[in-house]
């Protein structure tokens, strides 16, 4: 072609299909988790066995749920530290006002995640109206929820085996089967809140928000969108998204321990980044999420199903991360220049 | 509420400000500031570093309070504290490089704060086809249609091509008043005549502009009219590219016409 000078740029939308497929953020994580399914069950059939992939999205869901939240709070350009302190500060909450008789467990529910709201507005406040990093005070708010679970259960698990005839744990986490499959309703739930979240981002005003609060914080206050609100009301989700998780978790596993989720955090965190979503902000992806919530699942159950020693699992986890974020790398490059 | 505006107002200029003074802590930055704009007309507005324009700029969009004074809209005074309460006044500002969302696509950034939205509030379902459709067509008004669709992101659009697409945003939202700051800084000899175009454009449609510029010579090849800040103040409000040359308004900008 001869040289029409910059004005004349291409912007040809008819790049093709594939080309734009692979320009996705989401194409990376969906090759290498075909590529981890195809290799895992080749080595081990037991991999692909429905039992197998039963369990292994059954507890996928719990570390997901947070990864969906964040996922939102993230495209606005904050993220949270404390997620882990919450999912297990939570069910703490929540089973000893049911354990002391002073709630029912539905209320006890509600006023958990009415707490989980407060954490989060109070570490959205913090960030907006302080103007402090994310980093710093989402640090300080892990340490004083976790601070606080085992300062008031001296470090005890809860008792929840009161759970089983509630209703409302039938609703969160009861289980039935299609086929031979073992399905649990928070798979469900997971289902529907990505679903719920990925509308929520790519559909709505207030995720046309989320987008301009990530992308430019000073474009999107300057055309009056409420920049501040935003980001507070993230927060707020994505502590009692939190909080929903982590007391899912205390009734499978029958126990509200105030350590549990320690860590979470940053696997939530690469769950994101791996699945497409910006660390600065600006852009998200939910499909993305989910991709990244099955690889590091997947990559847990798959390498100890191979003969892989499972303490190796943080060295592929971390591969995965620099491999990735490599390739994101590569294609923001070559997005911010137009090509 | 246009109903309602009694005659008198009718003749009222566009944008007066008048004694308009603003502290930052102990900094006097704006002393006594009156300035006028009336419909139709580009204002170039110069000074230099520290002057005072961009604090004018702000208080007149609404990015930060003043102190005391008097802001009137077509005669009716209007208190002004935020960039909302600007917009609905009918005053845009496309700031140098916070007017615009790289990530988000034209027709995204053209609505942003504005999305056309079926439902109400927060969750209303954004109305993309026709977002999309109302920008295609605007692009070609401003004539930077070639080849661009409107679900382009910023990021990938030429530093004149977003400025356009600012510009095009402040026409399609019919503002009175569009604030250009440093419209033309870091661009081309060929966007930069682009730009300087949409600009007459935009007061040929009715649009009264502030054009604020480093460089004198884009603010000659445009304006109707001159303004000059020195130290926080007015220096001159009146000069005309037609009969003041360049030096002349140099000499008013640096304060040096007060020397011979």
């Amino acid at each position: 072609m001869t040289d029409q000078g910059t004005t004349s740029e291409p912007h040809t939308p008819e790049l093709g299909i594939v080309r734009r497929w692979i320009a996705k953020p989401e194409f990376g994580p969906l090759v290498l988790l075909v590529l981890m399914i195809v290799v895992f069950s080749w080595i081990n059939p037991a991999f692909a066995s429905i039992t197998n992939i039963g369990n292994a999205l059954t507890f996928t869901v719990e570390l997901g749920l947070i990864a969906l939240a964040m996922t939102l709070l993230m495209t606005a350009g904050e993220f949270d530290l404390s997620v882990g302190s919450v999912f297990g500060f939570a069910p703490v909450m929540m089973w000893a006002f049911f354990n002391a008789g002073v709630l029912s467990l539905p209320l006890a529910f509600i006023v958990a995640l009415v707490i989980a709201l407060a954490i989060g507005l109070v570490s959205g406040l913090f960030v907006t109206r302080l103007g402090i990093p994310s980093f710093l005070v989402t640090l300080g708010m892990l340490l004083v929820v976790r601070g606080t679970a085992l300062w008031l259960t001296s470090g005890f698990p809860q008792r929840t085996w009161d759970a089983h005839d509630q209703w409302l744990s039938s609703v969160l986490v009861g289980d039935f089967y299609v086929g031979g499959l073992r399905i649990y309703m928070s798979l469900i739930w997971f289902i529907l809140l990505a679903f719920a979240c990925h509308y929520l981002l790519t559909r709505t005003r207030f995720g046309n928000w989320i987008q301009a609060t990530g992308g430019n914080v000073g474009a999107a206050r300057n055309r009056g969108v409420p920049t501040q609100r935003v980001k507070v009301i993230l927060f707020m989700m994505s502590a009692a998204m939190a909080a929903f998780a982590g007391i899912i978790s205390s009734i499978r596993v029958s126990a509200a321990n105030p350590n549990s989720g320690s860590g979470y955090e940053l696997e939530v965190i690469a769950m994101v980044v791996i699945g497409g979503t910006v660390l600065t902000g600006g852009r998200g992806t939910i499909a993305g999420t989910v991709l990244g919530v099955l690889i590091l699942r997947l990559m847990r159950n798959g390498i100890v199903l191979i003969g892989v020693p499972g303490l190796a699992y943080n060295i592929f986890i971390g591969a995965i991360i620099l491999g990735m974020m490599a390739l994101h790398a590569g294609l923001e490059r070559r997005h911010n220049t137009g090509t | 509420m246009n109903a309602a505006t009694p005659q008198a107002f009718a003749d009222a200029p566009l944008v007066e400000m008048r004694h308009i003074e603003k502290y930052y802590g102990r900094v006097h930055a704006l002393r006594d500031v009156n300035l006028t704009i009336r419909k139709g007309e580009i204002v170039g507005l110069l000074g230099d570093n520290g002057a005072g324009k961009s604090t004018l700029i702000k208080v007149l969009s609404g990015a930060v309070p003043y102190t005391s004074g008097e802001i009137r809209i077509k005669g009716k005074p209007v208190v002004m504290t935020s960039t909302n309460d600007a917009i609905n006044a009918g005053i845009e500002t496309i700031y140098q490089d916070s007017a615009l969302v790289p990530m988000l696509s034209i027709a995204r950034n053209l609505f942003l704060g504005r999305e056309l939205c079926a439902g109400p509030g927060f969750l209303g379902r954004l109305d993309q086809d026709r977002m999309n459709a109302v920008a295609a067509d605007l692009l070609r008004r401003v004539g930077i249609s070639k080849n661009i669709p409107p679900t382009t992101p910023i990021g990938s659009l030429s530093g004149g091509e977003r400025q356009a697409v600012a510009i095009a945003r402040a026409m399609y939202f019919d503002s009175d008043l569009i604030i250009l700051d440093e419209p033309t800084n870091n661009l081309g000899v060929a966007e930069t005549q682009g730009v300087l175009r949409f600009v007459r454009e935009a007061r040929d449609t009715g649009h009264s502009c502030i054009f604020i510029a480093h460089n004198i010579h884009h603010v000659f090849q445009v304006v109707d009219r001159m303004v000059v800040m020195r130290r926080g103040t007015v220096v001159a409000d009146d000069l005309s590219p037609k009969t003041s040359t360049i030096q002349d308004v140099e000499d008013v900008i640096t304060g040096e016409h007060l020397v011979i």
